[in-house]
């Protein structure tokens, strides 16, 4: 078997990664005041664009083909789902919140239900906790496969016709999706956990199946890599392009992948582990380049140590019971207690947060979702400008942003 | 003789209304049979994908699912595709782009809402934000309900256009689309297209939205919502 190739980091491009010019990133201010003389021509990137990853849409001042400045402008997807989140009771919120990060509900699921036990103090039993570890792995796959599909749809006929890449990752993703099918009854937007505990318990035959689908997308990550890093037209248009600075993504708030590609060795799975990541033992892949091709490399990794927890985990999941109460069916059955509650996950994006006050009633007072793709959208003002249009197509994509959790 | 390879292992709908000459490589057919065939049988779709709903249409594009194989693609341009397919939550300020979106789609032109959000809002139907069914501003052809349908049940609304064009050309009576109910709407609820109780003066207003997008000029300001 060939040595998968994006293992290995790339080399940092020489030089300090470039300062970032504050003015660019007002978006109240003329670019007229700093750059006078420009014949600007503005232009909008979306709303309805196709490679803005949904509804998006950033203004662009550009001086020929460069970028001078660059305006995100959010809210063409807000749906108002913290506000509905407070008429609603705790049993009804999941299913809402499932549709905010649509590539991966089941992590959305998970961040919003360890909020509702630690406020009201629920041990979750050992079992369910090893599903939920082996449920959120599974979707950080199918995740980076979307990912992967769409970045390389970015770049368009670069790598042998507009669509390939993406055919073939979307082979695998139905094979994960088939996967929770068998598990929850639904493609995605699962509902499968509860407070307490999951709803689902694995079926007979799901081990053999996630252990097939699983080792055959092991050995096509091999493929992707062959067809997509090998590329020398890929690699001179990511290396060197949307470069983030660790300090700047320190200053943003970003995390995830971006902040791992940008050097920082930060994962809450391994360093505040929540599930049963804490007795498991994570890889953490970090980059110091900070530009696409490290977030490509740190997003391949993460792929393939997914890949290894699922196929460690499948075999080693303790007996006992699924779910330390009753699961209850009626919306007003559960009540929670008052007081305040704040969690947060490693999602495929980032650090996903739950932030949730209650007051003793069967509905949250309040409940705040901390979406990494929104810290990762704030980049936008700092990496466009001196690139040129084609460039921030590809930042864009390397971000990773779904658009429902940005507005949502 | 006409050559009737209706029978044959590999049957093409095109024999259905082709009669082919004998001794001679040539077909005989009606130019309105012709343009039948073909406008229901190429449909270049114009994703309107705005959330979750999008993530199944790309699903139906991609491999497993194959729309060429209706002979349908995405097609990224409104000046080129027939049918929109509107695929995720609209909100009020999506909406004006949708219709503005859907008023350059060139003649003849068909609309899908896929998903419960396009059709009705579904739980969101209540919010400020979100527009409550996409009826409500541009008429739409076939209604695929599900949160999010699936691929397969997408392909139903695609065939359920189809039969519809082909209907519509052929002069035939086809079923009026069920409307779905909104029940214990909160929100203003506007009347939807082609419902008696929707005033002239609610179309001119909506077209006025779609007109004036970008009042500014493009330079943002303090306190400029946009």
């Amino acid at each position: 078997m060939a040595v998968a190739h994006s293992e290995e980091a790339h080399e940092a491009p020489a030089g300090p990664v470039p300062t970032v010019v504050r003015p660019w990133a007002d978006p109240y201010l003329d670019p007229e005041t700093y750059d006078p003389e420009g014949d600007l021509m503005v232009m909008n990137l979306g709303p309805q664009h196709p490679s803005t990853h949904g509804v998006f849409r950033v203004k662009l001042w550009l001086d020929g083909e460069v970028c001078v400045k660059a305006v995100p402008y959010p809210g063409y997807l807000h749906r108002g789902v913290e506000k509905l989140c407070e008429k609603l009771t705790y049993v009804q919120i999941p299913p809402i919140v499932d549709k905010n990060d649509y590539v991966s509900p089941y992590i959305n699921e998970l961040a919003v239900n360890m909020a509702f036990e630690q406020l009201n103090a629920v041990e979750v039993p050992r079992r369910s906790q090893y599903l939920r570890t082996l449920g959120a792995e599974m979707q950080r796959v199918g995740s980076h496969l979307l990912w992967l599909g769409t970045f390389a749809m970015d770049m368009g006929g670069a790598l042998g016709g507009g669509a390939s890449a993406f055919m073939h990752t979307f082979r695998e993703r139905e094979t994960i999706l088939d996967c929770f099918e068998l598990w929850t009854g639904a493609r995605f937007h699962y509902n499968t956990l509860t407070v307490g505990g999951s709803r689902h318990d694995v079926p007979a035959g799901f081990a053999e199946m996630v252990r097939r689908t699983y080792e055959t997308i092991r050995a096509r990550t091999i493929e992707y890599d062959e067809l997509i890093y090998d590329n020398a037209i890929f690699r001179s248009r990511t290396e060197g392009v949307g470069r983030v600075d660790a300090k700047l993504a320190m200053e943003l708030g970003v995390s995830g992948p971006i902040l791992r590609a940008s050097g920082i060795d930060w994962d809450l799975r391994r360093d505040r582990p929540y599930a049963a990541y804490g007795e498991l033992k994570i890889n953490v892949p970090v980059r110091s380049a900070g530009d696409s091709l490290a977030r490509y490399e740190v997003r391949m990794a993460e792929m393939r140590e997914s890949i290894r927890l699922v196929l460690d985990l499948i075999d080693g999941i303790p007996e006992g019971p699924i779910c330390a109460l009753k699961p209850v069916k009626l919306p007003g059955a559960f009540k929670g207690k008052a007081g305040q509650a704040y969690v947060a996950v490693d999602g495929p994006r980032g650090e996903l947060g739950t932030w949730v006050i209650a007051d003793g009633t069967e509905r949250a007072y309040r409940l705040k979702i901390r979406p990494p793709s929104y810290h990762a959208m704030a980049l936008i003002p700092y990496l466009a400008p001196g690139s040129t249009l084609s460039d921030i197509i590809v930042t864009l994509g390397s971000l990773d942003p779904i658009l429902g959790e940005v507005d949502r | 003789m006409a050559v009737d390879e209706s029978g044959q292992a590999f049957h093409h709908p095109i024999y259905s209304f082709l009669e082919k000459m004998p001794g001679l490589s040539l077909g005989l057919t009606t130019a309105d049979q012709l343009l039948t065939w073909g406008s229901s049988n190429s449909l270049f779709i114009f994703p309107m994908a705005t959330s979750c709903c999008g993530i199944e249409f790309m699903a139906a594009s991609s491999g497993r699912f194959d729309l060429d194989q209706i002979g349908s693609i995405p097609r990224g341009t409104p000046r080129q595709s027939d049918v929109m397919v509107i695929a995720g939550t609209i909100t009020v300020k999506m909406a004006p782009r949708v219709k503005k979106l859907w008023d350059q789609m060139p003649e003849p032109k068909w609309a899908i809402a896929m998903g419960s959000c396009a059709i009705s809002g579904d739980f969101y139907r209540d919010i400020y934000s979100v527009v409550p069914g996409v009826d409500t501003f541009m008429p739409i052809d076939v209604y695929v309900p599900g949160c999010p349908p699936n691929p397969d049940q997408l392909f139903a609304g695609l065939r359920r256009l189809q039969e519809k064009i082909r209907a519509k050309r052929n002069g035939e009576w086809t079923d009026p689309e069920l409307r779905p109910d909104t029940p214990g709407l909160r929100s203003p609820n506007l009347p939807r297209i082609g419902d008696p109780r929707r005033e002239a003066s609610l179309d001119e207003a909506q077209l006025d939205a779609v007109m004036n997008l970008d009042p500014g000029g493009g330079m943002l300001r303090s306190g400029d919502k946009s």
